[in-house]
């Protein structure tokens, strides 16, 4: 499956003040996967995705596509959204996406012909004489997505595409680039919406203070944080889960119990002893409780 | 290089609609057009009408003419020269009527005349005085300097006003992070070449507008009979000169531009580059007046000054075209330097966004 993979291997990036940005940064896309980066503020991910681009050089590691090292003509079939917004306020829509298309390659024919296809896709049609500057914050969006798609990537790397986009917006971006991904094309995009990236993405990476502290598919982050069961007892005693491992809380006259007893039937069984079982079930993290767990 | 034609074809179309250009176009032309029809308008007249009562016509020598219409008698002269039909009126080759004091030139002309035609009928011949100049070629001095002096400004408002743009646009892609994206598939060079490329044709549209517009201006008004010989060979130095001073300002601009990242500060970093050009506009203006001159002569040679000071002292004087050359010669040298250390400032410090860069910084790569 090394056909169209894209992969950071061990990235590294001091800056000027000293301060480590990135530290051995590694991951990997595969084709056709949405691949989600999250992150606390400051925590790597535009450093990264600028490096993937080649705006930012590493001081050391690789990034490498499909199995060779990635460099300047690879990158140019790339589509690319920074998380600062750039567009050229006073040019028209249109015009706009169709330069891009033409600085990617593509001929004025093509470029045309893929605007117009955008344009419309997007809900454009009725603004493409208008300049960028006249367009709501949330059109202006639409035309950055449409200047990163416009000559049909290879990859896509999006910093932050869904900040600031109506729900309604998030999910007419969501199905643009799952279509992407459909096509064999491998999306990386960073989030701070961890519910939105467990709901897109099939496998996730979240980077800590310059570091990949966990990255796969989110079941795999799962697996990886242990299965836990989550029992509510009602009307128990206290102390009837000793001897059991895990976290007791008491909320009214219900118990709960937090566990990673090995041993599913025996905490059943001490939890029917003591009392009503109200809630008996594997407790499944949600993402955010995994990356709060990561990055603690 | 498709990439870099693809970059100047856009600042092209945005430049040549924007209403600024067309406006700023407009009153140039406007502009240089007037001033070189103006001679005609302002300039002293060079032919006068003389009313004749009872008088033989004299003859006047020179280039001024003289028209002259004959009146029945002097009541009909003194109504005309009050009417202002006739500058003068001579009546019974004796005396002259005029309306308040008479122009000087056309006195001195209508005495010198009378005389000579008193002296003539008495049998005397005068051979007019031979003129020679052991100087320069004068004749053209008035209108060259009227060229030079129109040349410095334009060259001045053009060669100023495009580097200007090019650091404005470099700035507005900088602090728009639009750059981000153009570097992901264009090359610093091709973004930054395609730039200088295409504002520097705006520039040389609106100068061949305006030298245009000169011209027509000056061929309407007559102005042109006196332009002195060499007029197609000082039209082409000034537009090659002109590319060379843009380029050698423009990559100046662009490398000063791309080190702040906000439109304010444009100003305040491109002053060495505005302080240069001062200079270099400051010795030019003088040459007009000193074509000939040591600092004209030697500022001719010097980048960047060369390139002001230069064409204008082919216009202003006569210039032996050897000098010239050098002075081209040394000036592309100059231009390809500037250029080559501009690239490289600019490729590494257009994509620092932030507080403004030390050029040191950027020089030795920190």
């Amino acid at each position: 499956m090394i056909g169209r993979m894209l992969e950071t291997q061990e990235l590294r990036k001091t800056f000027g003040t000293g301060k480590v940005a990135l530290d051995r940064v590694s991951f990997a896309v595969r084709p056709g996967e949405m691949f989600g980066f999250v992150g606390a503020n400051g925590a790597g991910k535009t450093t990264t995705m600028r490096i993937v681009m080649g705006v930012l050089q590493a001081d050391s590691g690789e990034v490498r596509w499909k199995g060779g090292p990635l460099g300047f003509a690879e990158r140019r079939r790339f589509g690319y959204m920074p998380e600062e917004r750039g567009l050229y306020q006073k040019m028209k829509v249109a015009e706009q996406i169709e330069y891009f298309g033409r600085l990617h390659g593509l001929s004025a024919e093509a470029a045309g012909k893929a605007t117009g296809e955008l344009v419309e896709r997007l809900g454009l049609t009725e603004r493409t004489k208008d300049a960028v500057e006249s367009l709501s914050l949330g059109n202006q969006q639409r035309v950055q997505l449409a200047v990163a798609l416009v000559h049909d990537p290879d990859v896509l790397i999006l910093d932050e595409p869904f900040s600031g986009l109506d729900p309604l917006a998030v999910d007419a971006l969501a199905e643009a680039l799952r279509e992407r991904a459909r096509g064999g094309v491998p999306v990386i995009f960073s989030s701070h919406q961890l519910d939105l990236v467990e709901r897109l993405c099939d496998s996730v990476g979240i980077i800590s203070a310059g570091r990949m502290v966990a990255s796969g598919t989110v079941d795999e982050l799962r697996t990886a944080e242990g299965r836990k069961l989550r029992v509510i007892v009602a009307g128990a005693e206290p102390g009837w889960a000793e001897g059991l491992a895990g976290e007791l809380t008491v909320e009214g006259d219900r118990q709960v119990l937090v566990t990673d007893d090995e041993d599913d039937q025996r905490v059943l069984r001490a939890a029917m002893r003591a009392g009503r079982v109200e809630h008996f079930g594997v407790e499944r993290p949600t993402l955010t409780e995994i990356f709060k767990e990561a990055v603690a | 290089m498709n990439g870099l034609l693809q970059v100047a074809g856009r600042e092209v179309r945005t430049q040549v609609r924007s209403k600024g250009f067309i406006v700023g176009l407009v009153i140039m032309v406007l502009l240089v057009g007037a001033v070189s029809f103006a001679p005609k308008v302002m300039g002293g007249p060079d032919s006068y009408r003389v009313g004749a009562v009872a008088s033989e016509r004299l003859p006047i020598w020179g280039d001024t003419e003289v028209e002259w219409k004959d009146y029945a008698d002097e009541g009909a002269a003194r109504k005309a020269v009050l009417d202002g039909d006739v500058d003068a009126a001579l009546v019974g080759g004796t005396r002259v009527l005029t309306d308040g004091a008479i122009d000087d030139e056309l006195g001195l002309l209508l005495q010198s005349a009378h005389r000579e035609a008193q002296i003539g009928s008495a049998g005397v011949t005068i051979t007019p005085l031979a003129m020679e100049s052991v100087g320069a070629d004068t004749r053209y001095q008035k209108t060259r300097s009227g060229i030079a002096v129109v040349l410095v400004i334009i060259l001045f408002m053009l060669v100023i006003g495009t580097p200007m743009m090019v650091a404005m646009g470099v700035v507005e892609e900088k602090s728009s992070r639009i750059v981000e994206i153009l570097l992901t598939s264009l090359r610093p060079w091709q973004l930054l070449g395609g730039k200088i490329v295409g504002l520097g044709l705006v520039g040389l549209i609106n100068l061949v507008a305006v030298v245009a517009a000169g011209l027509v201006g000056a061929t309407a008004s007559g102005l042109a009979v006196d332009f002195p010989p060499g007029m197609a060979g000082i039209v082409v130095g000034v537009l090659v000169w002109f590319v060379l001073g843009y380029l050698f300002f423009a990559a100046f601009a662009a490398a000063l531009g791309s080190l702040v990242s906000r439109q304010e500060e444009v100003g305040n970093v491109l002053t060495p580059m505005t302080m240069t050009m001062m200079v270099t506009y400051g010795v030019a203006f003088y040459s007009v007046s000193s074509p000939t001159g040591t600092v004209a002569t030697i500022a001719s040679f010097v980048p960047p000054f060369s390139s002001m000071v230069m064409p204008v002292r082919a216009a202003a004087a006569e210039t032996p075209f050897w000098q010239v050359a050098v002075s081209g010669v040394v000036m592309v040298m100059a231009v390809v330097g500037v250029t080559l250390l501009a690239a490289r400032i600019y490729e590494r410090a257009v994509l620092r966004t932030g507080a403004r860069i030390r050029l040191l910084d950027v020089v030795k790569g920190r």
